[in-house]
């Protein structure tokens, strides 16, 4: 069996690239996902969509992804739940709302509608905010969120459609290399599939996938925890993060509110247990920002995994020395947002050599012979 | 409906207090759960489904399912299955998901 291109893994960014590589004009495309569509990070994040970044490139990213957010539905032919209820990123120092100023200037730049709000406005618009601390927000209107699995879906249905391969429960056990192209790969049920090009999408395990090429790439997973309460009459339109406290939360349609904690110092490990101490911890943060939260019940708990990459930023397209292997990977948590802007560009790049948007500024070979880098650090 | 003699169980009594059911005086045993008073006093449907509206009664009864979730002296969504009566309490019958507050 012959693909023109194999994508490794199933979450949010291999089916929006296997959708993107059909939809211009590839004809055969292949996704081999270990479990099952959403099973990693894409079914277990957040499921935020933000513009308000602290580099241009990101918010440029940000900022096509969401005008292709706007059209998604209609072009996929899905209801994915996708809302543009509007971002909160809440400011308690002095410094952060001096960071926020900068940012939303620079923000603006690259075409984001974000603003600046005092806490007057805030508690006037979002009263269930405790807002005694709080110094400034910023809100960006056109931000949101969307449900995580259904546009995983969407595009995975829209890739078949469209005449692509999806293997599910199909790991990839070994890539086959000579020199400098990869000839094919080989399936845990010992099936080898020839390719043209291999895409990793391998989300956390993108280090495990590359090095089966020979690549090595500065990626790691890292454990993020996450909860859910029980439905509740809809209380709130945006997404908040608060940078300070380390949590960010949303109410879905369904009513439900979705909330995380980023531990600050989570080890880079596979491990995605969930643990007590995250639902102690997570409690005692949420209680801070909402107050009313004290009487609302946790439904579940669970974890997925950060890709993180050494700046929190992406690393997509090529690597030196292998000609035909292209890699969107090291999202540090922003992928599912990110994921329609880049799996456009990706396609673009594989099928015609160019890209629309200039993204080489995210290669890897950003990386070479530095050991800092400037840190992404609207990140939780 | 209430279960006085059990030949293998023995039921405490509290004394007897007044409570309200969507504003209407009704009177039960304190410290017994809310659904039993309601119970006792001929109340069966405690809330409703969500999307078709319709009745619910006591199901799980050991405060693991959504059944009787309930408005209770103003607090939206508490499970009355484990809650102990109290004189003066308030219930009333919550329709939809229930409000933070």
């Amino acid at each position: 069996m012959k693909y023109d291109a194999i994508i490794i893994g199933g979450g949010i960014i291999g089916a929006s690239i296997a959708y993107n590589l059909t939809k211009q004009g590839m004809r055969s495309v292949a996704v081999f996902e270990k479990n099952y569509i959403s099973s990693g990070s894409t079914g277990r994040c957040g499921g935020g969509i933000r513009q308000q970044w602290a580099s241009p490139e990101n918010c440029k990213l940000a900022v096509k992804s969401v005008h292709l957010f706007e059209k998604l539905d209609q072009e996929l032919g899905f209801d994915t739940e996708y809302y543009q209820g509007g971002y909160l990123l809440l400011a308690f120092t002095d410094e952060e709302v001096e960071q926020f100023r900068k940012n939303v200037v620079m923000q603006q730049g690259a075409g984001v509608p974000v603003r600046l709000i005092g806490v007057d406005e805030v508690a006037a618009k979002f009263p269930f905010l405790d807002t005694s601390d709080l110094k400034a927000a910023a809100h960006c209107r056109t931000d949101g969120h969307i449900n995580p699995m259904l546009v995983n879906q969407a595009y995975a249905d829209a890739a078949k459609r469209n005449g692509a391969d999806i293997h599910l429960f199909t790991e990839v056990v070994r890539i086959v290399r000579d020199r400098d192209r990869i000839n094919s790969v080989i399936t845990a049920d010992v099936r080898t599939f020839e390719t043209g090009v291999l895409i990793n999408a391998g989300g956390g395990f993108s280090a495990e996938v590359a090095a089966m090429a020979g690549i090595t790439i500065p990626t790691r997973p890292q454990r993020h925890e996450i909860l859910i309460t029980e439905p509740l009459e809809k209380f709130m339109d945006p997404m908040v993060i608060d940078f300070h406290h380390h949590i960010y939360f949303r109410q879905t349609k369904h009513g439900s509110v979705v909330m995380g904690y980023g531990d600050p110092h989570e080890p880079y490990t596979h491990n995605i247990q969930g643990s007590l101490e995250f639902l102690k911890t997570m409690s005692l943060m949420i209680t801070k920002v909402v107050p009313a939260m004290k009487k609302v019940k946790i439904v579940r708990q669970w974890a997925g995994l950060y890709n993180m990459s050494p700046d929190a930023q992406p690393i997509l397209g090529k690597v030196p020395g292998v000609s035909n292997y292209y890699q969107a990977v090291g999202f540090s948590g922003h992928g599912l947002m990110l994921a329609p802007a880049v799996a456009e560009l990706m396609a673009e790049l594989i099928v015609t050599g160019r890209t629309s948007m200039d993204i080489s500024d995210l290669s890897i070979d950003r990386f070479a012979g530095r050991t800092e880098f400037k840190l992404e650090k609207a990140v939780v | 409906m209430r279960i006085d003699k059990h030949p293998v169980l023995h039921f405490e009594k509290g004394r007897k207090v007044q409570f309200y059911f969507d504003g209407r005086p009704m009177t039960g045993h304190e410290g017994e759960a809310v659904t039993a008073a309601l119970h006792a006093n001929g109340v069966m449907v405690l809330s409703h489904s969500l999307k078709r509206r319709h009745p619910r009664g006591l199901f799980c009864a050991i405060g693991k399912c959504a059944s009787c979730m309930m408005r209770v002296d103003g607090q939206d969504n508490v499970r009355t299955c484990i809650l102990p009566l109290r004189e003066g309490m308030r219930i009333e019958t919550q329709e939809g998901k229930g409000r933070l507050k």
